[in-house]
């Protein structure tokens, strides 16, 4: 038995088969084989070896034929390069001596020499390292045949191991067979943690190097809660975890009977529970359990999950459905909110020594026009089959939120000249969440329909802390006093201005802050869906005037800690059953 | 079968360096003779049909290797090696870097 501890960015609790990826998106196969099958391996081996060594000789004539002999010359030089006779007899030792699946061994031995040729002075050279990650892709198809697999096609339940994940691996993966995911790196609010979240199934990143010590097939308990990863686990924790998995299949059901109750106080206040999502199958997530709307769809996957920029046709196509299936509830767009450094379509960034503080978001969609105005165009067309509502993510100055406004405005005209249907009057919104944007949130209220707070980058900004670093993680803490303040800043010029305001970062998802929020005076949650039960349950069980006592007295107390607790306790009093 | 050890010297002219192409042709080469040739730089020697090994010599343009034959054909075989090192391994006057760039 082995435990891992990570950053918890999903929750709930798996029991299940590991399946081991490599840096490329392919299963790392299982590392040892047993002694008296070393025979048989060196002859599966041979086998792959010959059989690329076919595929090779193939492609090199097919080439030679169809674009001259020269281009069939990297051909030769791979297949020369598999019949080497060194390699040949290193990976027959690996297998030998070390027993060594011939997986392993070709893995292992190849990249060692793509690393010798990367280590090489001459980049020309340097880059042949390519070619040796493409024999060694090639032998691994040969050596598991059919298995040599991503995650986009799987037959049984498997958890996920990875370095790291793609946002295409992710965006693609088989959704039927993914159970968890643990990654070594990232952070919260990663793509790992977003697809998890979206998929509703439990996920720890940023572990630390642990691959090596796991095989396909090994039993893993992912701790959701926790950012716990347990490899292996002995009978007396597999028995612990079976019974907790036990209690939350429990309280699930037991929630589900509250889908068709209002979201409301115990006093009767009706509240707005939205749901934030990112996929458009997700809306069948945020019916399911009786969303007032979506209040954040975040459209990154769009841009992440294709090589190529997604065309207006691609963009609508999603808007529509979610738009279609939410009827007269709104659907909240969240337009482009990514760097330049994470779109393939967008030239490299010259300058970005500090993303986050760099061209991303907003920014970045006023420099690239035709992009933004893509995304804006199908928005608009979407608007015409629903309640469908616009918002600018990164607002930090006036004049960006009138230059996006601008744009739309401008795409309008356009489609009114050409008679394309949409809704004029759409609500038009932004993101309140760079501290200046606070600072100077009576100017800004004049000129949208509504705002949405998003606590995740306040936090990042307000308190200067990269939440994926963990030498400093421990400073992001959204029940810091200065963030409560800034919520209560932005809650109480919303509300005196009459324009309605939402909270959609990770904090209005964790029960934790829900008697401090409603007692600030916000009426509009939006949340993961899985937990839209779990808020409402606390929602119905609590009056405004506890809430409002509640948070009174948080915003009395100077640090982060004893706010936490202070609202821990308050929590475990009126629904004990929800104390952590 | 003649023992005798011939060792020439070579300085590697084009470019790229010892290329992808460049030392498969080597190794073609090689297998042509009756001879075993070893490739060296510096210290480290590698057997004249392992392209693998050949390229991970890592020799570029400026470089000197050292090239060592043993058997029947010794003489000649380091003979056809000098020619296609002096011919910068361009084959019927291709353009080698484009054969590389382009597989």
């Amino acid at each position: 038995m082995q435990k891992l501890q990570g950053i918890a960015v999903s929750p709930g609790v798996v029991i299940g088969e590991a399946l081991v990826m490599d840096n490329e998106g392919f299963r790392i196969p299982r590392r040892f084989v047993t002694r008296d099958t070393v025979e048989d391996e060196l002859e599966r081996l041979q086998a792959a070896i010959d059989a690329a060594s076919r595929q090779i000789e193939h492609h090199r004539e097919a080439v030679s034929q169809e674009l001259g002999k020269q281009y069939g010359a990297i051909f030769e030089a791979h297949l020369q390069m598999l019949q080497d006779s060194r390699l040949r007899s290193e990976l027959e030792e690996m297998i030998r001596q070390r027993h060594y699946s011939p997986e392993y061994a070709v893995s292992r031995t190849l990249r060692r020499y793509a690393q010798v040729f990367e280590r090489l002075e001459s980049s020309y050279l340097a880059e042949r390292a390519n070619d040796i990650f493409d024999i060694e892709k090639r032998l691994l198809r040969h050596l598991l045949g059919r298995r040599r697999e991503g995650i986009s096609h799987l037959s049984s339940p498997v958890l996920v191991l990875a370095h790291n994940l793609t946002p295409s691996e992710t965006a693609n993966l088989d959704r039927r067979f993914v159970r968890g995911f643990v990654t070594e790196v990232g952070g919260p609010g990663g793509h790992t943690a977003i697809v998890a979240e979206a998929l509703e199934i439990p996920a720890v990143v940023g572990t630390g190097p642990f691959l090596t010590d796991v095989s396909g097939g090994d039993q893993v308990i992912i701790d959701g809660d926790k950012g716990l990863v347990i490899l292996q686990p002995d009978e007396e924790t597999l028995a612990r975890y079976q019974h907790e998995v036990e209690e939350i299949r429990t309280l699930a059901v037991r929630l589900e009977s509250l889908r068709d109750l209002p979201a409301e106080t115990a006093d009767g206040v009706r509240l707005q529970l939205l749901g934030n999502i990112e996929f458009p199958y997700e809306v069948d997530h945020c019916v399911d359990r009786g969303a007032d709307g979506v209040g954040l769809y975040r459209t990154e996957f769009l841009y992440l999950g294709s090589e190529s920029e997604p065309t207006e046709e691609v963009h609508f196509q999603a808007y529509s459905q979610v738009v279609r299936a939410m009827g007269d509830r709104p659907v909240t767009i969240r337009t482009f909110d990514l760097g330049a450094d994470k779109v393939p379509h967008l030239p490299a960034p010259e300058d970005e020594r500090n993303p986050f503080l760099g061209l991303r978001s907003i920014r970045l969609a006023l420099r690239n026009l035709p992009l933004f105005r893509t995304q804006l165009r199908a928005a608009l067309r979407a608007s015409a089959l629903g309640n469908l509502r616009v918002m600018f993510p990164l607002i930090s100055t006036l004049l960006e939120l009138r230059q996006a406004k601008m744009v739309l405005a401008d795409v309008m005209e356009d489609l009114e000249e050409h008679g394309v249907e949409f809704n004029r009057n759409l609500d038009i919104g932004m993101m309140v969440e760079v501290p200046a944007a606070v600072m100077m949130i009576d100017r800004f209220l004049e000129e949208v329909d509504f705002l949405s707070i998003g606590t995740n980058d306040l936090i990042q900004y307000t308190l200067a802390v990269d939440r994926s670093n963990k030498d400093v993680v421990g400073l992001y803490n959204a029940a810091d006093p200065a963030i409560l303040k800034l919520i209560a800043t932005t809650i109480d010029a919303a509300e005196r201005a009459s324009v309605p305001v939402n909270l959609c970062g990770q904090m209005s998802g964790s029960p934790t802050y829900t008697m401090l929020l409603l007692g600030l005076g916000l009426r509009r949650f939006s949340v993961t869906p899985s937990v839209i039960p779990e808020i409402k349950n606390v929602c119905r069980h609590v009056t405004t005037e506890q809430c409002r006592a509640v948070a009174a007295r948080a915003m009395t107390m100077e640090n982060a800690r004893d706010i936490k607790s202070y609202l821990k306790e308050e929590l475990k009093k009126r629904l004990p059953e929800m104390g952590e | 079968m003649c023992q005798s050890k011939i060792t020439r010297k070579v300085i590697i002219t084009n470019s790229e360096g010892l290329h992808a192409r460049a030392a498969t042709l080597v190794a073609e080469m090689v297998r042509r003779f009756e001879a075993r040739v070893k490739l060296a730089k510096d210290c480290e020697g590698v057997e004249g049909t392992d392209v693998l090994q050949i390229l991970s010599l890592g020799a570029a343009q400026g470089e000197q290797l050292m090239l060592e034959a043993t058997g029947e054909d010794a003489e000649r075989v380091l003979d056809a090696l000098i020619d296609l090192f002096a011919s910068n391994f361009a084959e019927n006057g291709e353009n080698s870097e484009e054969a590389e760039n382009q597989p």
